[in-house]
């Protein structure tokens, strides 16, 4: 139990110093973008003035109101006071909106639309792969051209091709948005149908992608596996297949588990291509058009929320195999 | 299982929406036949109804392009820039004194605010003074201009303009401009704002303004992440036979937030919009080949009426540029204009040879205010790579060292022509300015950085990142070609940091300058002429800046498989293409008719 509490201790530390660390970044990267987020702002509201006395005074008015005029290590501190108060700032580019209400607003399409996508695509990927590396002959041969195939289809080229074929061709799928152009949020069935027809799209453009890339990786786990010794000193022993095969799966599966668990915790930015291309609401293209207005807050709210789900997933996925891969737990108590 | 998870997740996506949904009443379902549908206007979720606030970010209701879009907020007069008149909307008649120094407006009886109270001299006058005190978008605009608003009466006020130090009224064309482009709010609602705000600027410029009171004959109904839904005031006053006589045809107003253009091009392409302000390539190719019920203005090319010019602006800090006319007017000869209007504009742009460049931009009240003759032998239409040459080499601009480059003080030219990343009609004319340079032995490359840094740097007056680059001067409004000449040459904007205003080459001509400064104050036809010709002269010889093509300030295409008789340019309504919203183009929704 001891070697177990040094071990926790540690990582949170670890995690700990993380964390800092990324709250730093969180807040200088984008600050060290050479745009000046205030004169958009001022460029909104000023366009079509003609004073340009005006058009000064409106810019000292959001420089002094957003703090950009400033020490940086003076908003620094004032960015961490607020964190700890829960206050991510407004938004530069959606001003005067709030971070929070901006990210609350988008959360849960991405979180609906990304994790559905990546658990169907990782356990359809890995049972192929698994499969393929088991049954190989014909199996093998069709299925790993087609997972090559579509693990290098970049995930923009996936999306137009299925939203051409699907919405403007076939014309059997919406071509945009999170629900019927022509509807209002309600709680009726056409509605939640509605939801669902425009979520096929843009889920099945992240699935397809992501199959690829779990069932090649599986694949290649599963063939090392099969050829390990510990398997052939098993089938000398004469254990049964089933069995044998029971303990390579969950062997080759370890590599894939974190695999998982780093495309949940990257999942917001992951969301961003099929957002875009299916003008699907959610963070994702929340997050993109919040870098290229150098709207600082809000990329430094959406990085901190996947900094924090990636740190978070790494920390639980470190505790899991603490207690579930002996190898991992006998080389931290060795440590 | 796949079902409760399919209920779940609908449930999700559910609460999501629920978080931004202001409301939603009991339509669950736009009827299409009552709903005119939008592409192109509105990007991202509204942020605020507070007509006295600020980046509200509500397109649909607050905006000015070429006029404002009166749908739930009215000006005093629409602007109509087919012919330049001034239709009365909260207002009936408006007249200048003699000095230029007030104008006397008169409100229309029947206006009204949507609580049924009446519109009076007295909202007007409070809309000014916290317009003027928050420096809102119409308080920046016009407090140069505007000194003060009193009333006469419940229905009559009269506007101050503001005076210089010899007693002349600064601009009265401006006044003009306030009068179509100022949004009048009620008294009663904004002392509620600034009560509640507790008199702090930033907090009225901020409130949400939920409880907004409106006068025009739309308001909003419903908005999310996804859509912004206007509803039809039947109570509206415009019903009354001094204004429309009638209400709008549709009762809803919808427009879909879109990710980008392609999408909105799309949704325009499967009949889920009717009216698109965006630019679409080839367009004649959705009704001549696709078949679709799409149309434009104009049947043939242009198909728009096109109001501004995007333009190249030389950068006056880097000293090759500013020293050098000859060069200046040699690259800009070279450039091949008509390659550009093919393929960046897809020809929906007149020609140079149509429309021979001047400050103005194709419209008639425009062309008519320049001596077309007088100027003749200076304008260029383009692609004459001998006479930018000689025109060089004559100027003493050669290549001495063989290496096929002109240099300049024993120096090769080298600049660079930029305009923001993603803008691909901007981007393709620049690469046929950088394809003109190479003809003409002057090296030119291309950049496109992200908008957010293009936007820091080229509003910047002393920078020298960028030498050749790319901003639409204004389009058209009652001040106009005036704002635009002082746009292209006007002093007022040297040297002022975040100048998003005008002049963002910094060139300097004391003359023009003289001669801008005149404009405001001539009232005679002829006067103007010659003063606008003799600008339009130095223009053409000094080269500060030239217009790649024309372009609409709105883009205006219609999809008619559910609505109809959409102003086109041979009905004699005189409608203005201007989406149905803006200025007096909002007179077409009250002719709008159903397909069938």
């Amino acid at each position: 139990m001891k070697g177990y509490r040094k071990y926790f201790g540690k990582k949170i530390l670890w995690f700990i110093i993380t964390f800092i660390a990324a709250v730093i970044l969180n807040f200088v990267l984008p600050r060290l973008m050479p745009a000046d987020p205030v004169s958009a702002i001022t460029g909104k509201m000023a366009s079509g003035m003609t004073d340009a006395t005006a058009v000064q005074e409106i810019y000292k008015r959001f420089e002094e109101e957003f703090g950009t005029n400033k020490p940086l290590i003076t908003q620094f501190f004032i960015f961490v006071r607020n964190l700890f108060r829960g206050d991510l700032g407004t938004s530069f580019s959606q001003y005067p909106r709030k971070v929070s209400d901006i990210i609350s607003s988008a959360i849960g399409w991405t979180v609906a639309l990304q994790l559905p996508a990546i658990l169907v695509g990782w356990l359809l990927g890995n049972i192929l792969g698994a499969l393929a590396a088991y049954i190989r002959k014909g199996f093998d041969k069709v299925l790993l051209p087609i997972a090559l195939f579509l693990s290098n289809v970049p995930a923009f080229g996936m999306a137009v091709t299925l939203l051409v074929i699907f919405a403007v061709k076939l014309k059997v799928a919406p071509i945009a948005g999170g629900y019927a152009f022509d509807m209002i949020p309600n709680m009726s069935w056409r509605f939640i149908k509605s939801v669902i027809s425009h979520y096929q799209l843009p889920f099945w453009s992240i699935v397809l992608v992501s199959i690829g890339g779990q069932a090649i990786g599986m694949r290649s786990m599963s063939i090392y596996e099969l050829n390990a010794d510990y398997v052939k000193y098993a089938r000398f022993l004469g254990i049964k297949d089933r069995k044998i095969v029971g303990y390579v799966f969950r062997n080759a599966m370890l590599p894939q588990v974190t695999g998982l668990a780093l495309s949940i915790g990257t999942m917001i930015g992951g969301a961003l291509v099929a957002e875009i291309i299916f003008s699907y609401p959610g963070l994702g293209s929340t997050m993109y058009s919040a870098v290229t207005a150098a709207d600082y807050p809000l990329i430094s709210a959406t990085t901190l929320i996947i900094t924090i789900m990636v740190l978070i997933v790494t920390f639980l996925l470190d505790i899991i195999y603490g207690f579930i891969d002996p190898r991992v737990k006998a080389a931290q108590f060795d440590a | 299982m796949k079902k409760i998870l399919a209920i779940l997740l609908a449930l999700t996506m559910i609460a999501a929406i629920g978080s931004t949904a202001f409301a939603a009443d009991d339509v669950s379902e736009l009827p299409r036949e009552e709903t005119l549908y939008f592409a192109g206007q509105q990007w991202g979720a509204v942020n605020s109804w507070n007509i006295m606030g600020t980046n509200q970010n509500n397109s649909m209701v607050i905006a000015n392009t070429s006029g404002y879009r009166s749908l739930m907020f009215e000006t005093l007069f629409m602007y109509n820039f087919l012919n330049g008149e001034l239709t009365g909307l909260l207002a009936d008649s408006y007249e200048w004194n003699d000095d230029l120094t007030e104008v006397k407006v008169v409100l229309k009886d029947a206006a009204k605010w949507c609580d049924g109270t009446p519109v009076t001299s007295q909202d007007v006058v409070r809309t000014w003074e916290v317009d003027a005190e928050v420096m809102n978008t119409a308080g920046g605009s016009y407090s140069a201009f505007v000194d003060s608003i009193e009333a006469v009466n419940d229905k009559e006020f009269v506007i101050y303009a503001a005076l210089n130090d010899d007693g002349d009224p600064v601009n009265p064309l401006k006044v003009n401009d306030f009068l179509i482009e100022v949004p009048i709010a009620q008294a009663a609602w904004i002392d509620k704002l600034v009560e509640r705000c507790g008199g702090d600027t930033v907090k009225i410029l901020n409130d949400p303004g939920e409880d907004v009171v409106w006068s025009g004959p739309y308001t909003k109904y419903f908005c999310d992440d996804q859509k912004v839904v206007l509803i039809r005031d039947d109570n509206y006053w415009g019903q009354d036979a001094s204004m429309w006589g009638k209400l709008p045809v549709p009762k809803y107003i919808c427009h879909a937030i879109y990710a980008d253009n392609p999408a909105g091009e799309l949704a325009l392409k499967a009949g889920e919009v009717d009216v698109c302000q965006q630019f679409i390539g080839n367009i004649q190719d959705l009704w001549l080949k696709d078949d679709l019920p799409i149309s434009t203005f104009y049947e043939e090319a242009p198909y728009g009426v096109c109001l501004t010019m995007p333009t190249a602006w030389y950068n006056m800090n880097i000293p090759v540029l500013e020293e050098n006319a000859a060069l200046r007017k040699a690259i800009a000869m070279a450039v091949d204009y008509d390659t550009i209007i093919a393929n960046a504009m897809t020809n929906q742009s007149p020609s140079f040879a149509d429309v021979p460049r001047s400050l103005m931009n194709p419209t008639d009240g425009e062309q008519a205010l320049y001596d077309h003759a007088a100027v003749k032998d200076l304008q260029w239409v383009g692609n004459d790579i001998e006479g930018a040459k000689a025109l060089l080499d004559e100027a003493g601009i050669v290549d001495s060292d063989g290496d096929g480059w002109r240099e300049y003080d024993g120096e090769k030219i080298s600049l660079n022509a930029v305009c923001p990343n993603g803008w691909t009609d901007w981007q393709a004319s620049m690469e046929v300015v950088a394809a003109a340079g190479d003809k003409i032995g002057v090296e030119i490359t291309t950049l496109y950085p992200e908008w957010d840094i293009y936007q820091t740097v080229f509003t910047n007056p002393n920078q020298t990142e960028y030498a050749i680059f790319m901003w639409s001067p204004d389009a058209a409004k009652p001040s106009n070609p005036w704002t635009r000449v002082n746009q292209f040459m006007g002093s007022d904007y040297i040297g002022i940091e975040n100048n998003w205003s005008g002049n963002w080459g910094q060139y300097v001509n004391e003359e023009a300058d003289a001669l801008i400064k005149e404009i405001p104050l001539t009232t005679d036809k002829q006067d103007l002429i010659d003063l606008y010709t003799e600008l339009t002269e130095i223009y053409l010889t000094e080269v500060p800046s030239f217009s790649l093509m024309y372009r609409p300030s709105m883009f205006h295409a219609v999809n008619e498989s559910v609505w109809t008789n959409f102003p086109t340019g041979d009905d004699g309504r005189n409608i203005p293409p201007a989406d149905c919203t803006d200025g007096y183009g909002i007179a077409a929704l009250y002719d709008l008719e159903l397909v069938g």
